[in-house]
């Protein structure tokens, strides 16, 4: 599936700030399963920015600038997938699966979320489906599922430092609605899934990606991907409770959300905001 | 070399500088006060003393009535008072701690040295015939500190700083010396001048270390607008206006030359220059004395503000 | 060995000086009355005249205090030397190429000789290191290898210090002093130079300069400031090797590059020995509150713009969980035997090591795995018994947040104190630099415990330090 996408988001630095050095996270990469045909990160000062690639082989831009008010920053172009079941082709550039065994803490999740899987163990594969079942149950929407045993688990579970603001419009001219730059349930059913995984000795990483119009999700996302020795790296996404298909797009991996923050700032300025992430088929 | 080591050799010069400044005026109110047999005058005189200094807001803000004692504790001793020879010396092996590498070893033992005796010094042996020797003791430091400067530090750029520090300072002080007494140095039709007026003429020249060369200079009685054209416009006056700028010309000359480049700092120092060459003090009269300090002041300011742009103080 | 009667580096046990001192022995004797008192006392003096001093935190500004220094030389014979330089290279290889590995393939860890529990959740791995190749691949350029001695052919590793291990201004103003008060004891004596460490840390640092950076490269070294209690050391290593002494502010990253802010605009830099603890080095990367750091200077040194030293991460291999596994190191790596030993180490989360550790406390020394210089640590024979109580509950509750080892009768070395000279224990830290090659500075700095009968050298709590002399063949 050809897409295109296009992604607008703002950063307002602090006022007094002199200069302002930001990271972004804003470009994805070929994979087996993904080609990017065309691709552009653009902002002020952009054309100075050194480009490498961090430890988890995403590809970062480095930028410096004396910011002049808010600051605006787009990433477009355009990206064919296909359907692997969610396994991603390895990469040369990433590192050992080991690495995604590691606690943060982000990813610390009560045993209770977990326990009765461990003895599935010889099965990775069902074990992971069914973790994904079960963690997309607990962390569900609260109002839209039964809440009320898992409200404690929900709360400790929950991620501290995520409070990016976002706001999507569809319409031109439109104000823009506030909202989360990646939606709070999806990035919290990530962690959940990541951490249960690495408490079974499974290697389990954070992923951020564009999603195509499935059950009405559009825009930026984020879901979980667990190590299987066969086949690699497979993807979960927990939110949607399918493993991700042609319609994700892959952008970084990382050990948590905050490896992988879209935009990181010193001095820090208020949250970065999405103006609009649009997402189409070509 | 770093613009902070720039700026911390810069300043470090101004500190040790402003302290002898402040023990030089400190020994002038206190014998100024001695003198003064008027009920008040010992606080007047501290007072105006301060004003000079400019730390008289500061001290008001202490509650204290101004003696000898509270004055010479808060203008020696008190940490609060940022000018204070205490706050000075502190500042001033602050910066060179900062800048260890630039400076060499007789410069920082001198300083190291003062410091640590000075830090042996309690409050309150400092009274009465004991304050003249601690003055006297940091006029010394002062010039050991400066000898070890001038004998032994590699004549490159951080000399050149050293060394604008140390004349931007020292034109300050002369300055505001100056202005705070201004008007006893306006010609009058009584050129004589009463005994008040003597006392007054012999603390401007006291406070700038004048007393004696001014004889020498000038084999004459103190005259007002003689005082005023040695200490402004006598480049053979080490404290003078005129030798000042000159020196601080001369200082940024050198780092043009080093650096291959005129930036703005040698516009405004050669401004500050122009108001003090090919011109006598009965212009400066004519224009106003105040008039002609103030503005000599804030042209001196512009020149750190032009350096620390110009060099990448921050 | 008799536990009671430790080595005694000058005198054999039947009471005859070893040959190493027997120069020094000599002049000892000649020394008329009073002469290593006044000695004693000009040291002082000099050390203080230099500016040699470290900042006790908590103390009034400016309030600086001498680390205590022994007017009498601690020897080491040129065969003693020989082996312990070889141990010395062979271990800082093998923890390179064990820094190289663990943030490449993992290979030691799927070959199951260091165990994968170990690694994943250390605090001291640092992941964004993972992929990064350092200049030379080396991690660990400048190393203080803590090393004890307990008999005459027995020498024990007790720690690698691979972080920013300091103290070597004390190693070179130690034999500036003793040159100093001792002129003769010198020219009768061979000892190898200890000045050429300042040439050969420049020349390291230059060797590992990124490529591209020219035959000159651009030298930094950055610190945290004139309130750190390294301070003088930072500006004493920058002085002598003429490099910029850099704080944080100082320097900044554009186009993933890496300036200084100079008189006359940003200048390249190549290079920074930093003094910083990885935590603070880039706010963008570490920890965001800081103030002391450079934002982007991580990114840069992934670009490969810029070379850190030491690397980041580099605590991952002086980890003392990790310590028991050096000789497995060695020899994966190297195919060799350990030269130098490690001191035996129990592992408290071993059920039956940890009943048998909880049995004898009073014959060992308990260590804190992430404590340092001397905090957080029992030693057995000299506690009381509500400390070992204390420590009995600490280990018990986390095991695995302790490592115990026996109690080493560590070897002693006569020392001036004041009832005269008497033997007191000491320890060495050589220095050790890895760049193009390796190069150990022959000597090192040796700390001695001054109280009688401690074992415990650290200068916060009551240590001094020695001359260390390694004689020529």
């Amino acid at each position: 599936m050809r897409l295109t996408i296009h992604h607008e988001l703002t950063v307002t630095p602090p006022e007094d700030a002199g200069s302002l050095v930001l990271q972004l996270l804003l470009t994805p990469a070929n994979h087996g399963n993904q080609r990017v045909e065309s691709w552009r990160v653009e902002m002020p000062g952009i054309g100075h920015a050194a480009r490498f690639a961090d430890a988890h082989g995403n590809t970062v831009h480095l930028v410096n600038l004396r910011p002049e008010g808010r600051l605006r920053i787009s990433a477009s172009g355009r990206v064919v997938t296909t359907d692997t079941n969610g396994i991603v082709a390895p990469s040369e550039t990433e590192p050992v699966p080991t690495l995604y065994l590691r606690t943060t803490a982000l990813t610390r999740v009560p045993v209770t979320l977990y326990g009765k899987f461990r003895n599935m163990k010889h099965d990775r594969i069902a074990l992971l489906h069914a973790l994904m079942e079960r963690v997309s149950e607990t962390y569900a929407e609260p109002g839209r599922q039964q809440q009320s045993q898992d409200a404690d688990l929900q709360s400790q579970g929950q991620s501290q430092s995520q409070s990016q603001s976002q706001t999507q419009n569809s319409e031109e001219g439109a104000e823009p609605i506030p909202a989360e730059i990646i939606a709070p349930s999806a990035e919290q059913m990530a962690h959940a899934f990541i951490g249960a995984a690495r408490a079974l000795d499974i290697p389990a990483r954070y992923v951020t990606g564009y999603l195509c119009g499935i059950d009405g999700h559009e825009g930026l996302h984020a879901w979980a991907e667990a190590y299987e020795p066969t086949l690699g790296w497979i993807g979960f996404d927990p939110e949607l409770q399918l493993c991700p298909t042609d319609r994700h797009v892959r952008l970084a991996a990382g050990l948590d959300a905050a490896d992988v923050r879209p935009v990181r700032a010193v001095p820090v300025a208020g949250e970065p905001e999405t103006v609009s992430v649009e997402v189409s088929i070509a | 070399m770093l613009g902070r080591t720039a700026q911390n050799l810069f300043w470090l010069s101004r500190y040790v500088e402003r302290a002898e400044n402040m023990a030089r005026l400190l020994e002038v109110g206190y014998r100024m006060s001695l003198t003064s047999h008027r009920e008040g005058g010992e606080s007047e005189h501290l007072i105006s003393m301060m004003q000079a200094a400019e730390v008289d807001e500061a001290f008001e803000a202490t509650g204290k009535v101004a003696t000898v004692d509270t004055v010479a504790q808060f203008m020696v001793f008190d940490e609060t008072n940022p000018s204070s020879v205490k706050a000075c010396l502190f500042a001033a092996r602050t910066n060179a701690r900062s800048v260890r590498t630039a400076i060499t070893s007789d410069m920082w033992e001198s300083l190291n040295s003062a410091w640590l005796e000075f830090s042996q010094i309690k409050p309150r042996d400092v009274r009465g015939a004991k304050l003249l020797g601690l003055l006297q003791w940091i006029k010394q430091r002062s010039h050991e500190f400066r000898g070890a400067l001038l004998g032994t530090i590699l004549r490159d750029e951080g000399f050149a700083f050293s060394q604008a520090g140390n004349f931007v300072e020292r034109a300050d002080n002369t300055a505001r010396i100056l202005d705070m007494k201004y008007f006893v140095l306006l010609p009058r039709a009584d050129l004589v001048g009463g005994d008040l007026d003597i006392q007054q003429w012999t603390l401007i020249l006291r406070a700038a270390s004048a007393h004696r060369s001014y004889r020498h200079f000038y084999r004459d009685r103190y005259q007002p607008e003689k005082i005023a054209d040695f200490l402004i416009l006598r480049h053979q006056m080490p404290r003078s206006l005129a030798h000042c700028s000159r020196m601080l010309g001369q200082t940024l000359d050198s780092l043009a030359e080093l650096y291959g480049r005129r930036v703005d700092c040698h516009d405004a120092v050669a401004e500050l220059c122009a108001m003090v060459e090919g011109t006598n003090m009965e212009k400066i009269f004519r224009r106003g004395l105040h008039e002609f300090l103030t503005e000599f002041i804030a042209r001196n300011n512009r020149v750190t503000e032009c350096l620390s742009e110009s060099y990448n103080f921050y | 060995m008799d536990e009671n009667v430790p080595f005694d580096e000058m005198y054999a046990s039947d009471g005859s000086v070893r040959e190493p001192y027997r120069v020094l022995k000599q002049w000892i004797e000649e020394q008329p009355e009073r002469a290593l008192t006044l000695m004693q006392s000009d040291a002082e003096g000099l050390f203080r005249k230099l500016g040699i001093t470290f900042a006790v935190y908590g103390s009034d500004e400016g309030n600086e205090k001498l680390i205590p220094f022994d007017v009498i030389p601690r020897i080491i014979s040129a065969a003693e030397w020989r082996r312990l330089s070889k141990g010395i290279e062979q271990r800082v290889r093998a923890l390179n190429a064990f820094l190289y590995d663990i943030y490449h393939r993992q290979e030691i860890i799927k070959a199951g000789r260091v165990p994968e529990k170990l690694i994943v959740n250390n605090a001291a791995f640092c992941p964004q290191m993972m992929g990064l190749n350092p200049a030379k691949n080396v991690y660990a350029h400048i190393i203080g290898v803590d090393i004890v001695r307990v008999g005459p052919d027995e020498f024990y590793v007790l720690e690698d210090n691979l972080r920013t291990p300091s103290g070597v201004s004390y190693m070179l103003e130690d034999r500036e002093a003793m040159m100093q008060l001792a002129p003769d004891l010198f020219q009768r004596s061979r000892v190898a130079p200890v000045e050429t460490y300042p040439e050969n840390l420049r020349r390291t640092l230059q060797s590992v300069a990124p490529d591209g950076s020219g035959s000159n490269p651009n030298i930094a070294v950055l610190t945290p400031g004139i309130y750190n209690s390294a301070y003088f050391e930072h500006s004493f290593l920058a002085d002598q090797m003429g490099a910029h002494l850099c704080e944080g502010p100082d320097l900044f990253v554009e186009g993933g590059k890496v300036y200084m802010r100079t008189t006359t605009g940003p200048e390249r830099v190549d290079v920074i020995y930093r003094r910083i603890d990885d935590e603070y080095i880039d706010p963008l990367t570490f920890n965001p509150d800081s103030l002391l750091g450079v934002p982007g200077l991580f990114n840069a040194y992934r670009a490969g713009n810029v070379t850190l030293v030491n690397a980041p991460g580099t605590g991952i291999a002086d980890d003392k969980a990790v310590y028991t596994y050096v000789p497995a190191i060695i020899e994966f790596y190297l195919g060799e035997k350990a030269i130098l030993n490690n001191v035996p180490t129990y592992n408290c989360t071993d059920e039956d090591q940890r009943a048998w550790v909880l049995e004898n406390i009073g014959d060992l020394v308990v260590k804190e795995v992430h404590g340092s210089g001397g905090y957080g640590m029992l030693v057995g024979p000299t506690s009381t018994k509500a400390q070992q109580a204390e420590f009995k509950k600490k280990i018990e509750a986390r095991p695995d947040n302790y490592i115990v080892q026996p109690t080493l009768a560590l070897s002693t070395c006569p020392t001036y104190v004041q009832s005269g000279i008497a033997p007191r224990h000491v320890d060495l830290r050589p220095y050790v630099l890895v760049g193009d090659e390796v190069r150990i500075t022959p000597g090192g700095l040796t700390r001695v415990a001054l109280k009688k009968g401690s074992l415990v050298v650290n200068s916060s709590q009551g240590g001094g330090t020695k001359d260390t002399w390694v004689l020529e063949d």
